[in-house]
């Protein structure tokens, strides 16, 4: 596989979304959970974001990443459980361990926040073509360069990947170890690390010619090859994301004192 | 006496993935001669000396290495035997002096200090680059960096050389220097395979010619014997070499491989004083 | 005065003594052919990269004399503009792929974007490109997924899509196998028929001698000679300059065949087989 990339390829309500309209509803989902900690709140929202990744087709893709932040969300709960400083209310005991009812419930807010966060980027990872989102974000005044290195890293650390193999392949055949204890894998690092490094700042040194040659650092208007697809409803979804942003906000103000 | 060097390969086959054979059902003897591997990009060139190298282990079939299975060497001890340049020298220089680069080989089979550095001197010497030897090896050209690697095989004097495309991006002269060097290791009785796309450098240097072709020997044979068959060779995606396509514009029939020959048998027909 | 017009150059690399170019003089008519020889260090790259403007531009260093390409000079105006004049292909084809794109067609693309086009333009340009080099048929695959043959292809179609006057090739079949070479060369007489000039750097000197209208011959910087393939590969003292002349022109050297009117040795087998044929019927008269 010569790309990095999440994207699945499927018809959904959420691969016909704008993919800055995607942007801006991480950015809101996870704005309002900081907003309101209020675990019926976010429970609410991070449900919504669980639909959304149903309604996108793409639910069984996002259940191995919340796997990894199980680990996570395990110890939020341990430590949060018994240590958070407002514990009080005793819950229950498992042998000398105990859990309070402070302790847990900011356990569940923030595992809440987490899921909710891992969730709501998968749906703009998993729905959107990364260069349609980075070219919509160029279009937004994005510098082309900083989205150049964004598109490029994606498919170039494959690339980096393969070279690793050769360069493990050449200095083998120069009877270098590289399995066995710790002292031989650290006597390999140097002869494994030097080339990758100097190769790259090499091919990094012809692409950027190769760039330059095809008028990359031109101070001309851009243009696309790629038109931009057509998508309805964008400005009001837009603006009921950011009414509910401000809607937070303003509850939050309005029940400070409170 | 010379020891004679040679490789043994019965039913080699090998894929990556289960059922997308690179390699398949390959049966092979390699002694004495020096021999030339030619073949499109993708026949399974390069796979097939990586797993005489021992880098990657047949999916079927074995190699026996002067009477020893691949298998039962180790890394080190396949290191002192058996030696392969490859293509990119980028991927393998990292010290910052020429002699260190070179050495580090030598030095991880177990030479000692002065030992490596004389071998490594030589081997220097060989690729005519014994003045550059504190120079840092990134301040040299790729075809010079590409000496480097070479030499920091020779220093390691295997008696088995293998060359993955050493003509690629070599001037007359770095070719001239190629061949010097494999003549040599050929008279020393090392066993020398080499991987080309110069069908030229192949015909003149090479008493032997393997032809892969989608995983599978083509043909193989005297170098002489295979040249002069065009229609295999554009099968496999190759062409003869320029001397062969040479003798045929000049009309003289039978096969070359060099232009001495070529010379010689036209000289006969076409000499302005040999007038019928 | 040529498409190209080269006056007094010199030049040297940043930190460094030697001029890798040496009072360089010469001229390039539209249209035609050049092949550009001699030995690894003689300074070709270099002059290829000062035609394309990243000699003063990209490369600091010290710079002396003229490049005039369309009447523009180079050191007066950017990269980005001189592009437009003049394309640039080099040796590696995997770092000449941007990395950003994920098809052939968007890879092309990428300069036209640069430049600006509108869609229309740009697709017609992409579809003209394609045909010119031959990979209508891989214009939906990953670049990286490719053979050197193929990629290099694309990296020429990529330039070439910028619709230049001038290509310049360094070296282009370096890392390609015989096949790979084959297509290569192909499509850049293509390109020649449609009025490109094309200045190629290569060892494949036999390939090049069939191809080329005129050789420019460096050593050390300097230039040696600048004339017709014949004229060049016949000179008696290519040895001492490290270089050779193609095995034609060694084997008819060593029988005589040459050319009657002006003395110089066949550089190609279809020269060679008209010499031959001139010989034979001298000996029929």
């Amino acid at each position: 596989m010569s790309t990095m990339t999440l994207y699945v390829d499927r018809n959904s309500i959420l691969h016909n979304t704008h993919p800055l309209t995607k942007l801006l509803y991480v950015m809101v989902s996870i704005a309002i959970t900081y907003i309101i900690p209020e675990v019926t709140f976010v429970f609410t929202v991070a449900m919504i974001t669980l639909i959304l990744l149903i309604l996108g087709k793409v639910f069984r893709k996002i259940v191995p990443i919340l796997g990894l932040s199980i680990i996570l969300i395990i110890s939020i709960i341990i430590v949060q459980g018994f240590f958070h400083p407002e514990n009080q209310t005793e819950l229950f005991s498992l042998g000398f361990l105990t859990f309070y009812q402070e302790g847990l419930s900011y356990a569940a807010l923030l595992t809440l926040r987490v899921m909710n966060m891992v969730m709501s980027f998968g749906i703009l990872i998993l729905t959107t073509r990364h260069d349609e989102l980075v070219e919509a974000l160029i279009k937004k005044g994005l510098s082309p360069k900083i989205g150049y290195v964004l598109l490029s890293v994606l498919q170039l650390i494959p690339q980096m990947r393969a070279t690793m193999g050769k360069i493990t392949d050449a200095q083998r055949s120069r009877g270098m170890e590289t399995e066995g204890n710790l002292l031989v894998r650290m006597k390999a690092f140097f002869p494994l690390i030097g080339p990758v490094v100097l190769n790259s700042l090499n091919v990094t040194r012809e692409r950027a010619i190769a760039l330059e040659v095809r008028g990359f650092n031109a101070n001309r208007q851009r243009s696309f090859l790629n038109v931009s697809k057509e998508y309805r409803y964008q400005k009001l979804v837009q603006i009921l994301l950011w009414t509910a942003l401000i809607a937070a906000i303003v509850w939050r103000i309005v029940t400070w004192g409170s | 006496m010379i020891p004679m060097n040679s490789i043994e390969i019965k039913n080699l086959s090998f894929s990556y993935t289960a059922g997308n054979d690179v390699l398949k059902g390959i049966d092979l003897t390699l002694n004495g001669a020096a021999t030339a591997i030619v073949g499109q990009n993708g026949a399974g060139k390069s796979t097939f000396v990586k797993l005489l190298k021992g880098l990657i282990v047949p999916t079927e079939g074995e190699i026996v290495l002067n009477g020893k299975n691949t298998k039962d060497y180790t890394v080190a001890s396949l290191a002192k035997e058996i030696g392969l340049v490859f293509q990119n020298p980028n991927d393998q220089v990292f010290k910052n002096t020429v002699i260190s680069e070179v050495m580090f080989g030598p030095l991880n089979i177990g030479m000692d200090e002065q030992d490596a550095r004389e071998k490594s001197m030589e081997a220097l010497r060989k690729v005519k680059l014994d003045e550059y030897v504190d120079t840092n090896p990134y301040d040299l050209s790729l075809s010079e960096r590409k000496m480097i690697a070479i030499a920091s095989i020779l220093a390691m004097d295997p008696n088995i050389v293998i060359f993955d495309e050493p003509t690629m991006g070599q001037d007359h002269e770095g070719k001239e220097t190629l061949k010097e060097i494999i003549y040599e290791l050929r008279n020393q009785g090392k066993l020398v395979l080499c991987i080309l796309h110069d069908m030229d450098f192949a015909a003149e240097v090479f008493e032997r010619t393997i032809v892969f072709n989608q995983g599978r020997v083509q043909i193989e044979g005297p170098t002489r014997d295979i040249f002069k068959q065009k229609d295999i060779l554009h099968q496999a995606y190759l062409e003869q070499p320029i001397v062969a396509q040479i003798a045929e514009v000049l009309g003289v029939a039978g096969s070359y491989v060099t232009e001495k020959e070529v010379v010689s048998a036209a000289g006969a027909c076409h000499d302005p004083n040999f007038v019928e | 005065m040529g498409i190209i017009s080269v006056e007094n150059l010199k030049y040297k690399y940043p930190d460094t003594d030697k001029l890798v170019l040496n009072d360089l003089s010469f001229d390039v008519e539209q249209g035609e052919y050049i092949g550009l020889i001699g030995k690894n260090t003689a300074g070709k790259s270099t002059l290829c990269f000062a035609l394309a403007g990243l000699v003063p531009h990209f490369f600091n260093g010290a710079y002396g004399g003229k490049v005039l390409i369309n009447e523009l000079e180079v050191r007066q105006h950017e990269i980005g503009e001189i592009s437009s004049h003049v394309g640039l292909v080099f040796e590696n084809p995997f770092s000449q792929m941007t990395g950003s794109k994920y098809t052939v067609y968007e890879e092309i693309a990428f300069g036209l974007e640069n430049m600006g086009l509108d869609r229309e333009t740009m697709i017609h340009r992409i579809d003209e490109s394609l045909e010119l080099l031959d990979i209508t048929g891989i214009q939906d695959k990953n670049p990286f997924d490719l053979s050197g043959g193929q990629m290099q292809r694309v990296a020429i179609a990529s330039v070439i899509a910028m619709k230049p006057d001038i290509l310049i090739l360094d070296e282009p079949t370096s890392q390609l196998d015989p096949q790979g070479t084959d297509e290569v060369f192909k499509v850049i007489e293509n390109l020649r028929k449609e009025g490109i000039t094309i200045i190629m750097a290569e060892h494949k000197i036999d390939k090049m001698a069939g191809y080329a209208d005129k050789i420019l011959f460096m050593h050390d910087g300097k230039l040696i000679d600048y004339s017709s393939p014949g004229e060049v590969f016949s000179r008696d003292d290519l040895e001492d300059y490290g270089m050779t002349a193609p095995a034609v022109t060694r084997i008819s050297k060593s029988l005589g065949i040459q050319n009657k009117q002006n003395g110089l040795y066949p550089v190609t087998l279809k020269e060679l087989s008209r010499e031959i044929g001139d010989t034979y019927e001298l000996h029929r008269n």
